[in-house]
């Protein structure tokens, strides 16, 4: 009983949504020529812990999902944010980009847990070449430039 | 409410397989007397000689005493924890270059040193924190491990090797095939991405002197 009244009360306690349309100078697609269907995998499985923009399902208002979300968000947008790639120096840019496809490859991203109420996030192993390839080819580019 | 306790049950995962996320280290800005001197003495050139060319160059006289010496040996010790297999060791170095970078005082450097600067160590702090961070997943040390390489074989030759002859590296056989540098101290190959898998892929490319 006493779980219960605890469940509902923590329900009044939201955290702030990660909403914004804006679209800024640094984004990653201003910043490179993405194809499409890379632009499209990673806005399913990335976009909502990784950008200025989360989507928020029907579970996220229920606590305590909503908070587990917003570490989430806040936690991956620290180590990735997609809207702001062109905040990071090339240096770390490169880095950033090895670190997706190593992420892919070793199947660390998208997060587990993500992946068990996202059926999108779910990738094919050709979504998964796909990003990794191109990821990989723009490091070796970036850094042939440097 | 079939719905919810499975919310529950994600929830716990979800925080479970979140909570190596971000350990901050504080920015400490400590000021360095003794680095406005050492830092002048960058100005002077340093060279890189390949061993076959190198014979009839002059041989780098660093006396840079920071930040060059501290964060190369902090390289080195996690290079040698990784060609060891140890994972917490290879931790322990991550953090300690992490710490280093963070007494760095910039305000010490010049305005083009301050830029190449930044953007290397501001990369290296990333990786040395990722490292620190993941005690237990060598894999993962690895592949922070490889990009760190590379900030280290450009701090080197921005910074000087801190008056150690170090060699660099390269093993064809990791990262599918596309292979990857390491700086070492010594002439013998040890491999920090391979370890006891196979201790000797490798050769050396460079002798920076
Ligand atoms: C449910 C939220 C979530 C989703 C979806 C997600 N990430 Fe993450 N990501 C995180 C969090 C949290 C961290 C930081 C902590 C960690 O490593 O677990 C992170 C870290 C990262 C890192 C740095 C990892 C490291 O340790 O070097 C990369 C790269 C990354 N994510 C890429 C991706 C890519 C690419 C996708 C899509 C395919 C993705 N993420 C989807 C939450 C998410
Ligand atoms: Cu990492």
């Amino acid at each position: 009983m006493a779980l219960l009244v605890v469940f509902i009360a923590i329900q009044f306690i939201q955290p702030a949504h990660n909403k914004s349309k804006e679209l800024l100078a640094t984004d990653f697609n201003k910043l490179f020529a993405v194809p499409d269907t890379v632009t499209a995998i990673l806005q399913n499985a990335c976009y909502d812990c990784h950008s200025n923009n989360s989507g928020y399902p029907w579970y996220s208002n229920i606590q305590p999902m909503a908070w587990m979300m917003a570490r989430h968000i806040k936690n991956g947008k620290e180590e990735l944010n997609f809207n702001e790639f062109g905040s990071y120096t090339s240096r770390r840019q490169i880095s950033k980009l090895m670190g997706i496809a190593n992420q892919i490859k070793d199947d660390e991203m998208p997060l587990s847990s993500y992946k068990m109420m996202h059926k999108k996030a779910n990738l094919t192993k050709e979504e998964k070449v796909l990003i990794m390839d191109w990821m990989n080819n723009k490091a070796d580019s970036l850094s042939a430039n440097n | 409410m079939k719905n919810i306790l499975i919310g529950f049950a994600i929830a716990a995962t979800g925080l479970a397989a979140c909570n190596n996320s971000s350990n901050q280290t504080a920015d400490t800005k400590q000021g360095d007397a003794k680095s406005d001197t050492a830092m002048a003495t960058h100005q002077q050139v340093k060279q890189v000689t390949n061993d076959t060319a190198g014979t009839g160059s002059t041989p780098v006289t660093s006396v840079v005493k920071f930040p060059a010496n501290e964060l190369i040996t902090g390289y080195l010790q996690l290079k040698n924890a990784l060609a060891k297999d140890n994972s917490k060791d290879a931790a322990a170095a991550g953090n300690t270059i992490v710490a280093t970078l963070a007494k760095v005082d910039i305000k010490s450097l010049s305005d083009k040193q301050t830029n190449g600067y930044r953007d290397i160590a501001d990369d290296m702090k990333e990786h040395g924190e990722h490292i620190g961070a993941n005690a237990g997943k060598i894999d993962h040390q690895r592949e922070h491990f490889e990009m760190l390489s590379k900030d280290m074989a450009d701090f080197i030759k921005t910074f000087g090797n801190g008056g150690q002859t170090l060699y660099k590296d390269f093993c064809p056989m990791v990262n599918d095939g596309k292979g990857a540098i390491w700086i070492s101290e010594v002439k013998e190959i040890k491999n920090p991405y391979l370890g006891s898998q196979m201790p000797d892929c490798g050769t050396v490319k460079e002798t920076i002197k």
